[in-house]
């Protein structure tokens, strides 16, 4: 340990370092442009090219819209179906094949393949008194049970209804629900020879 | 430390150094002892949960966080700004003018840094990581922090050697790095957050420009002046150096966002994208450092300040390509959220960055002063304690992360089994942080005795002028020289 300030102590001079002038080897840039393209291809792959809606597992927006429901007639089935399942489903069954005593069924019927205004008419405002279902006599009644639901849902669930378990009778439109909707408003409830 | 070497004008450059460095590495030496006490506490509770846990202000969540910050705030900032003050000076030959200025900014940062601490302690932390200090202290370093670099900037202007060298850019983009991102990342996560997933996003951008491209900016720019002064060998290459320098702040700024974050997938894909390149600027300076190294002419004993800053580029490669696996994704659905991480932070900020200023300031700093360090055997002996606290806490840390990782993923592992299981891993972490505590303290201790021993002087000198005689014109022109000197 020293006591004094050696500041004034003469001594070699100091060098500032040095740098040589060789140039950048070629290997590393060789390993840069290849970790460029292995890079840009990696984020090619996984990055769904910075749309927003793309996460991880995800990888791109194909991706993603290849997991997302189907649009047109099979989205309005689907919806239709959970339509059904909540409202209609519960006596026609999830089979449509009705229930003994409670409710007749709806797939193969008849009714089904009726004209959309009198189909519609029946969820709209019931149906009472004897009616025959695939030859079978049934005289029950079914309140109105599809008339709080909108246009739309309608629409989905009578589409389900034809289009479900066999029934090829076409898809059915919010339109042509809201239609039938103004044609029956103030009619009774549809009687048993009403929409012949 | 064998020989001080100086010439005239590097005297006058040192001498002009003196009292900013003294400030500027006196606060970090104490910041640097108190941030491994903290560290100890906090890795005691892993033994012993329920020590000192009726202290409020120091439970695991408030200790942690303050002992990572006052190893960061509290040393490594400001002993890279103090180095990076005395390379410019060297560098460009040009004395510090208007001292006085850094002496009270550093003061002023060390002020910061006591603010900020206390608040975490006393529940007032932010609650992000690295950014834990609250609205006071962030405002008090920023302003301490640009009059520094305010200064540096007038010094290297001011350069009477106008020739650059690689150190040169790497601590001019360092300057500017800091209050770029401390601001920006302060306005959007502290005074204005913004909302949601994007706070995340900035924190996490913050920490990795911060832990990564500032620590090396810094970190490497030093090396890469103390290489060819200790190999005798150029710097293989200015250009090549270069070449590290862009690609370095060009992707490493990308880097920090974790394969598995819940954000879009363009932005964590992008930054493991920008961490792979990264290996480039890695693979540059270990390139550098191995061709400037071979066939040197160093004979430096063992402990001296070039065993510090060769571990620390070792540190500096292995730290790097820890942070790159992590990257990665399948490394990092193992690697994330265990013990992996923490040893890589610990690398990266110890093993690689303090370890390198410890020997910069080791050797620059008895030359700005103008005595030899009181006590060279026991900061040989520092080396020896750092070295091997910081691979006794990384090397258990790291392979136990990994195995942990792999339990967690293991649905058949109850979750307690796989934490229990890191236990012994902890315990010899445990021991790692203790030799480091040891170590930090010697070097407190040097740098200590030195300010003492450089204030004993002054006050000695003051004496001998004052009794002497006064009809002595040598006298009074020494009276002159030693106030020019003393004076900031
Ligand atoms: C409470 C039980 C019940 C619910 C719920 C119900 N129905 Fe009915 N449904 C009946 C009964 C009972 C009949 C037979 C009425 C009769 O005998 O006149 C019937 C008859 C019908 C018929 C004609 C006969 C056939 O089987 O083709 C249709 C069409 C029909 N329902 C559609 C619906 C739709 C659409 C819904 C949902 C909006 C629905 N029903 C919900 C009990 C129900």
């Amino acid at each position: 340990m020293s006591d004094e300030l050696k500041s004034n102590i003469s001594q070699p001079p100091d060098a500032g370092p040095t740098a040589s002038r060789s140039t950048v080897p070629i290997w590393i840039i060789l390993l840069t442009l290849l970790l460029l393209f292995l890079g840009a291809v990696y984020f090619d792959r996984h990055s769904g090219w910075f749309d927003k809606q793309v996460y991880a597992p995800y990888t791109s927006a194909d991706e993603l819209a290849s997991y997302q429901p189907k649009s047109g007639e099979a989205s309005m089935l689907a919806h239709g179906k959970a339509v059904y399942e909540t409202y209609c489903g519960l006596c026609h069954g999830s089979d449509g094949l009705g229930k003994p005593a409670q409710a007749p069924p709806l797939a193969g019927s008849e009714w089904a393949a009726k004209d959309i205004t009198s189909l519609a008419r029946i969820p709209l405002a019931g149906l009472n008194g004897p009616i025959q279902v695939k030859g079978r006599d049934w005289n029950l009644s079914m309140a109105p049970m599809g008339a709080s639901l909108s246009d739309a849902d309608l629409a989905a669930v009578l589409t389900c209804i034809r289009e479900s378990w066999g029934n090829k009778n076409g898809a059915v439109s919010a339109d042509e629900v809201k239609a039938a909707r103004a044609a029956i408003s103030g009619h009774p409830p549809a009687a048993p020879n009403s929409p012949k | 430390m064998n020989k001080i070497s100086k010439k005239s004008n590097s005297g006058e450059v040192d001498a002009s150094l003196r009292v900013p460095l003294l400030a500027l590495f006196g606060g970090a030496a104490f910041w640097l002892v108190v941030s491994s006490v903290l560290a100890m506490i906090a890795s005691i509770k892993f033994h012993a949960p329920d020590f000192l846990a009726n202290c409020p202000w120091l439970t695991y969540g408030r200790v942690q966080p303050a002992a990572d910050d006052a190893l960061l705030y509290g040393f490594c900032i400001p002993a890279g700004l103090g180095v990076a003050l005395w390379l410019f000076a060297q560098l460009g030959r040009a004395p510090l003018r208007g001292a006085i200025v850094p002496v009270v900014a550093a003061k002023l940062w060390h002020l910061g840094v006591l603010v900020g601490l206390t608040g975490i302690l006393s529940g007032n932390s932010t609650g992000f990581a690295w950014l834990e200090f609250p609205r006071a202290g962030s405002i008090i370093l920023l302003f301490a922090y640009l009059l520094l670099a305010l200064w540096a900037m007038m010094n290297f202007a001011a350069r009477r050697e106008r020739a650059l060298f690689p150190s040169h850019w790497f601590l001019v983009a360092a300057l500017f790095w800091f209050p770029w991102i401390y601001s920006t990342a302060n306005l959007f996560l502290v005074a204005w957050p913004v909302r949601g997933v994007v706070q995340a996003i900035i924190g996490w951008w913050f920490a990795g420009n911060l832990l990564f491209v500032w620590l090396a900016l810094v970190g490497i720019g030093t090396a890469f002046y103390f290489l060819p002064k200790f190999s005798g060998r150029p710097l293989q290459s200015y250009y090549l150096a270069l070449f590290a320098f862009w690609t370095l702040i060009l992707f490493g700024t990308w880097c920090g966002i974790p394969p598995g974050a819940p954000v879009p997938a363009w932005m964590p894909v992008l930054s493991s994208f920008a961490a792979v390149l990264t290996v480039v600027p890695v693979l540059a300076v270990a390139a550098i450092a191995w061709q400037t190294l071979c066939g040197s002419t160093n004979c430096e004993p063992k402990g001296g300040p070039f065993c510090f800053i060769r571990f620390g580029l070792m540190s500096f490669v292995l730290s790097s390509l820890m942070l790159i696996a992590m990257a990665c994704p399948r490394i990092s659905q193992v690697t994330e959220f265990t013990w992996f991480g923490p040893a890589q932070t610990q690398l990266q900020l110890y093993g690689f960055f303090a370890m390198t200023m410890f020997g910069a300031i080791y050797y620059l700093l008895p030359r700005a002063v103008g005595f030899e360090l009181p006590f060279p055997k026991l900061a040989r002996l520092q080396f020896w304690l750092s070295m091997f606290g910081v691979l006794l806490f990384i090397v258990p840390l790291a392979i136990g992360g990994v195995e942990q990782g792999m339990k967690l993923n293991n649905p058949n592992i109850a979750f307690m089994d796989a934490t229990k299981a890191m236990l012994p891993f902890l315990r010899t972490s445990t021991i790692g942080l203790l030799l480091i505590l040891l170590g930090n303290s010697l070097f407190a201790l040097n740098i200590f005795a030195m300010t003492f021993v450089w204030e004993k002087s002054l006050v000695k000198k003051a004496f001998t002028v004052v009794t002497a005689p006064l009809e002595k014109p040598s006298a009074s022109a020494s009276l002159r020289r030693d106030q020019g000197e003393v004076k900031v």
